[in-house]
Protein backbone atom coordinates (compact mmCIF):
# COMPACT_ATOMS: atom_id res chain seq x y z
CA UNK A 1 0.00 0.00 0.00
CA UNK A 2 1.10 3.23 -1.00
CA UNK A 3 0.97 6.17 2.00
CA UNK A 4 0.92 9.33 0.29
CA UNK A 5 2.12 12.34 2.59
CA UNK A 6 -0.16 15.16 3.47
CA UNK A 7 1.62 18.24 1.45
CA UNK A 8 2.71 20.83 4.43
CA UNK A 9 1.36 23.73 4.87
CA UNK A 10 3.21 27.27 4.09
CA UNK A 11 5.51 27.96 7.22
CA UNK A 12 5.17 31.80 6.77
CA UNK A 13 2.63 32.54 9.42
CA UNK A 14 4.34 30.70 12.30
CA UNK A 15 6.95 32.99 11.39
CA UNK A 16 5.44 36.30 11.41
CA UNK A 17 3.73 35.65 14.80
CA UNK A 18 7.71 34.61 16.02
CA UNK A 19 8.66 37.79 14.02
CA UNK A 20 6.41 39.55 16.37
CA UNK A 21 7.38 38.08 19.93
CA UNK A 22 10.89 38.97 19.13
CA UNK A 23 10.11 42.51 18.07
CA UNK A 24 8.23 43.04 21.43
CA UNK A 25 11.32 41.51 23.24
CA UNK A 26 13.69 43.72 21.72
CA UNK A 27 11.82 46.71 21.98
CA UNK A 28 11.30 45.75 25.85
CA UNK A 29 14.76 45.78 26.24
CA UNK A 30 15.44 48.45 24.30
CA UNK A 31 13.55 50.47 27.05
CA UNK A 32 14.35 48.34 29.64
CA UNK A 33 18.08 48.42 29.39
CA UNK A 34 20.28 50.93 30.65
CA UNK A 35 23.51 51.34 28.81
CA UNK A 36 26.09 52.78 30.84
CA UNK A 37 30.49 52.26 31.01
CA UNK A 38 30.43 49.81 34.00
CA UNK A 39 33.80 49.69 35.62
CA UNK A 40 36.67 47.25 35.42
CA UNK A 41 35.65 45.76 39.01
CA UNK A 42 32.90 45.26 40.70
CA UNK A 43 30.73 47.93 42.62
CA UNK A 44 27.95 47.21 44.65
CA UNK A 45 26.71 50.77 45.09
CA UNK A 46 25.26 51.32 49.19
CA UNK A 47 21.13 50.95 49.62
CA UNK A 48 19.27 54.24 50.59
CA UNK A 49 15.56 54.64 50.68
CA UNK A 50 15.74 58.66 50.24
CA UNK A 51 17.67 58.10 46.85
CA UNK A 52 16.32 60.46 44.15
CA UNK A 53 15.62 59.49 40.58
CA UNK A 54 19.22 59.73 38.73
CA UNK A 55 19.05 61.36 35.47
CA UNK A 56 20.95 60.87 32.43
CA UNK A 57 24.28 62.68 31.78
CA UNK A 58 27.37 63.35 33.86
CA UNK A 59 30.23 61.37 34.35
CA UNK A 60 30.65 58.14 36.33
CA UNK A 61 33.74 58.02 39.21
CA UNK A 62 33.36 54.21 40.12
CA UNK A 63 35.15 53.31 43.58
CA UNK A 64 35.98 49.71 44.48
CA UNK A 65 36.15 48.16 47.98
CA UNK A 66 40.09 48.47 47.70
CA UNK A 67 39.89 52.11 46.68
CA UNK A 68 40.89 51.87 42.64
CA UNK A 69 39.25 54.35 40.92
CA UNK A 70 37.53 54.08 37.27
CA UNK A 71 36.08 57.45 35.34
CA UNK A 72 33.39 56.24 32.97
CA UNK A 73 34.73 52.69 33.01
CA UNK A 74 38.39 53.22 32.57
CA UNK A 75 40.71 52.68 35.09
CA UNK A 76 42.29 55.72 36.42
CA UNK A 77 44.99 56.22 39.05
CA UNK A 78 44.59 59.19 41.85
CA UNK A 79 47.13 61.09 40.54
CA UNK A 80 45.86 61.20 36.99
CA UNK A 81 42.18 62.02 38.29
CA UNK A 82 41.83 65.66 39.04
CA UNK A 83 43.29 66.56 34.95
CA UNK A 84 41.18 64.29 33.53
CA UNK A 85 38.08 65.49 35.57
CA UNK A 86 39.35 69.27 34.99
CA UNK A 87 39.56 68.50 31.26
CA UNK A 88 35.70 67.41 31.50
CA UNK A 89 35.23 70.38 33.19
CA UNK A 90 36.48 72.97 30.95
CA UNK A 91 34.49 71.02 28.17
CA UNK A 92 31.04 71.03 30.17
CA UNK A 93 31.17 73.92 33.42
CA UNK A 94 27.67 72.56 35.11
CA UNK A 95 29.12 68.51 34.02
CA UNK A 96 27.10 66.13 36.76
CA UNK A 97 30.07 64.13 38.29
CA UNK A 98 28.09 61.00 39.79
CA UNK A 99 30.47 58.85 42.31
CA UNK A 100 29.64 55.66 42.66
CA UNK A 101 31.32 54.14 45.55
CA UNK A 102 31.06 50.44 46.77
CA UNK A 103 29.49 50.48 49.36
CA UNK A 104 31.85 48.49 51.89
CA UNK A 105 34.30 51.46 50.96
CA UNK A 106 36.24 53.06 53.55
CA UNK A 107 35.32 56.67 53.24
CA UNK A 108 38.99 57.59 53.11
CA UNK A 109 38.63 56.34 49.37
CA UNK A 110 35.29 58.41 48.95
CA UNK A 111 35.39 61.77 50.95
CA UNK A 112 38.63 63.23 49.05
CA UNK A 113 37.20 62.29 45.92
CA UNK A 114 34.22 64.73 46.67
CA UNK A 115 36.62 67.63 48.30
CA UNK A 116 38.73 67.24 44.83
CA UNK A 117 36.07 67.36 42.83
CA UNK A 118 34.67 70.77 44.41
CA UNK A 119 37.66 72.06 44.53
CA UNK A 120 37.87 71.93 40.98
CA UNK A 121 34.83 73.27 40.51
CA UNK A 122 32.09 70.76 40.02
CA UNK A 123 28.71 71.78 41.16
CA UNK A 124 26.68 69.04 40.91
CA UNK A 125 28.28 65.97 42.72
CA UNK A 126 26.25 62.83 43.66
CA UNK A 127 26.77 59.76 45.60
CA UNK A 128 24.71 56.55 43.75
CA UNK A 129 22.63 54.72 45.62
CA UNK A 130 20.43 51.72 44.93
CA UNK A 131 17.13 51.19 46.96
CA UNK A 132 17.24 47.40 45.89
CA UNK A 133 17.78 45.49 49.18
CA UNK A 134 20.22 42.91 46.91
CA UNK A 135 22.46 44.17 43.92
CA UNK A 136 24.04 41.86 41.11
CA UNK A 137 27.00 39.93 42.64
CA UNK A 138 25.97 40.49 46.05
CA UNK A 139 23.80 38.18 48.45
CA UNK B 1 -4.10 43.91 -31.18
CA UNK B 2 -3.85 43.03 -27.80
CA UNK B 3 -0.96 43.36 -25.84
CA UNK B 4 -0.94 41.38 -22.72
CA UNK B 5 1.50 42.48 -19.79
CA UNK B 6 3.70 39.80 -18.86
CA UNK B 7 2.70 39.03 -15.34
CA UNK B 8 5.15 39.50 -13.02
CA UNK B 9 6.76 36.59 -10.50
CA UNK B 10 4.99 37.79 -7.13
CA UNK B 11 8.63 39.28 -5.08
CA UNK B 12 9.27 36.78 -2.36
CA UNK B 13 11.45 38.39 0.48
CA UNK B 14 13.24 35.66 2.87
CA UNK B 15 12.24 36.91 6.23
CA UNK B 16 15.30 34.49 7.83
CA UNK B 17 18.15 37.40 6.91
CA UNK B 18 15.55 40.02 9.11
CA UNK B 19 15.02 37.26 12.37
CA UNK B 20 18.63 36.68 12.45
CA UNK B 21 19.09 40.28 12.83
CA UNK B 22 16.39 41.02 14.97
CA UNK B 23 17.62 37.89 17.51
CA UNK B 24 21.38 39.36 17.45
CA UNK B 25 19.92 42.70 18.32
CA UNK B 26 17.89 41.14 21.29
CA UNK B 27 21.00 38.77 22.53
CA UNK B 28 23.14 42.22 22.39
CA UNK B 29 19.90 44.26 24.44
CA UNK B 30 19.70 41.35 26.72
CA UNK B 31 23.67 40.84 27.46
CA UNK B 32 24.34 44.47 27.84
CA UNK B 33 21.77 46.18 29.74
CA UNK B 34 21.77 46.55 33.42
CA UNK B 35 18.91 46.12 35.63
CA UNK B 36 20.15 47.72 38.50
CA UNK B 37 17.85 50.81 39.73
CA UNK B 38 20.27 53.22 41.09
CA UNK B 39 19.25 56.65 42.75
CA UNK B 40 21.00 59.32 43.62
CA UNK B 41 21.86 61.20 46.84
CA UNK B 42 23.63 64.81 46.20
CA UNK B 43 26.84 65.32 48.00
CA UNK B 44 27.15 69.10 47.25
CA UNK B 45 24.36 71.73 48.31
CA UNK B 46 26.29 74.84 47.44
CA UNK B 47 23.45 76.78 47.35
CA UNK B 48 22.32 75.49 50.35
CA UNK B 49 25.38 75.78 52.02
CA UNK B 50 25.52 79.45 51.36
CA UNK B 51 21.81 80.34 52.44
CA UNK B 52 22.38 78.13 55.60
CA UNK B 53 25.70 80.02 56.58
CA UNK B 54 23.30 83.09 56.76
CA UNK B 55 21.35 81.74 59.05
CA UNK B 56 23.06 79.99 62.36
CA UNK B 57 21.03 77.12 63.80
CA UNK B 58 20.22 77.21 67.60
CA UNK B 59 20.96 73.59 67.73
CA UNK B 60 23.54 72.07 66.30
CA UNK B 61 24.31 67.90 66.70
CA UNK B 62 27.80 67.01 65.73
CA UNK B 63 27.46 63.33 65.09
CA UNK B 64 30.44 61.11 64.80
CA UNK B 65 31.12 57.79 62.85
CA UNK B 66 32.55 55.47 64.07
CA UNK B 67 35.42 53.22 62.11
CA UNK B 68 32.85 50.04 62.55
CA UNK B 69 30.25 51.96 61.26
CA UNK B 70 28.07 53.23 64.40
CA UNK B 71 27.23 56.77 65.10
CA UNK B 72 27.60 58.55 68.20
CA UNK B 73 26.64 61.52 70.21
CA UNK B 74 29.14 63.05 73.09
CA UNK B 75 30.81 60.02 73.30
CA UNK B 76 28.31 57.59 73.54
CA UNK B 77 27.29 54.96 70.86
CA UNK B 78 23.98 54.93 69.51
CA UNK B 79 21.51 52.84 67.57
CA UNK B 80 19.57 54.11 64.58
CA UNK B 81 16.22 53.95 66.44
CA UNK B 82 17.50 56.46 69.14
CA UNK B 83 19.47 58.58 66.97
CA UNK B 84 16.00 59.10 65.21
CA UNK B 85 14.02 60.10 68.22
CA UNK B 86 17.35 62.51 69.07
CA UNK B 87 17.16 64.08 65.57
CA UNK B 88 13.32 64.73 66.42
CA UNK B 89 13.74 66.35 69.75
CA UNK B 90 16.26 68.34 68.46
CA UNK B 91 13.84 69.60 65.38
CA UNK B 92 10.98 70.03 67.53
CA UNK B 93 12.78 72.44 69.58
CA UNK B 94 14.86 74.30 65.94
CA UNK B 95 13.68 73.20 62.85
CA UNK B 96 16.22 74.65 61.04
CA UNK B 97 18.68 71.93 63.16
CA UNK B 98 22.14 71.47 61.82
CA UNK B 99 23.39 67.91 61.79
CA UNK B 100 27.47 67.66 61.56
CA UNK B 101 28.44 64.09 60.84
CA UNK B 102 32.21 63.32 61.25
CA UNK B 103 33.24 60.33 59.85
CA UNK B 104 35.93 57.49 60.63
CA UNK B 105 38.29 57.36 57.44
CA UNK B 106 37.59 53.72 57.98
CA UNK B 107 33.97 53.87 57.95
CA UNK B 108 32.34 52.04 55.43
CA UNK B 109 30.63 53.98 52.91
CA UNK B 110 27.13 52.58 53.79
CA UNK B 111 27.24 53.56 56.80
CA UNK B 112 27.29 57.41 56.09
CA UNK B 113 24.55 56.46 53.72
CA UNK B 114 22.50 54.98 55.85
CA UNK B 115 23.08 57.85 58.55
CA UNK B 116 22.33 60.62 55.98
CA UNK B 117 19.28 58.57 54.97
CA UNK B 118 18.41 58.34 58.90
CA UNK B 119 18.54 61.95 59.05
CA UNK B 120 16.67 62.62 56.18
CA UNK B 121 13.97 60.61 57.02
CA UNK B 122 13.85 62.21 60.83
CA UNK B 123 12.64 65.30 58.57
CA UNK B 124 17.00 67.02 58.68
CA UNK B 125 17.35 69.59 56.11
CA UNK B 126 20.84 71.31 56.87
CA UNK B 127 23.53 68.72 57.10
CA UNK B 128 26.75 68.98 56.56
CA UNK B 129 29.64 66.24 56.50
CA UNK B 130 33.12 67.14 57.69
CA UNK B 131 36.16 65.83 56.93
CA UNK B 132 39.75 66.27 58.74
CA UNK B 133 42.86 66.38 56.80
CA UNK B 134 46.04 65.81 57.75
CA UNK B 135 48.13 68.90 57.99
CA UNK B 136 50.92 68.75 55.08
Amino acid sequence: MKLKRRPRNPQSETIIALIDVVFFLLVFFMLIGRMDATAPFDVAPPQAQTGRDMPAGGITLAISQDGDLALDGTEITKTDLPAALASQLAQKPEMRLRINAHRDADLRHVLPQVSQAEALGFLDVVLVVTPERSVRGQP
Amino acid sequence: MILSRRKRPSALISLVPMIDVMLILLVFFMVTSTYLNLDMIPALRPAEGAAAASKTPEVRLMIRLQADGTPSLRGEALSPPALAQILQKALEEDPTAQMVILPSGSAPTQALISLMDLAATAGVQNMRVLRLEARQ
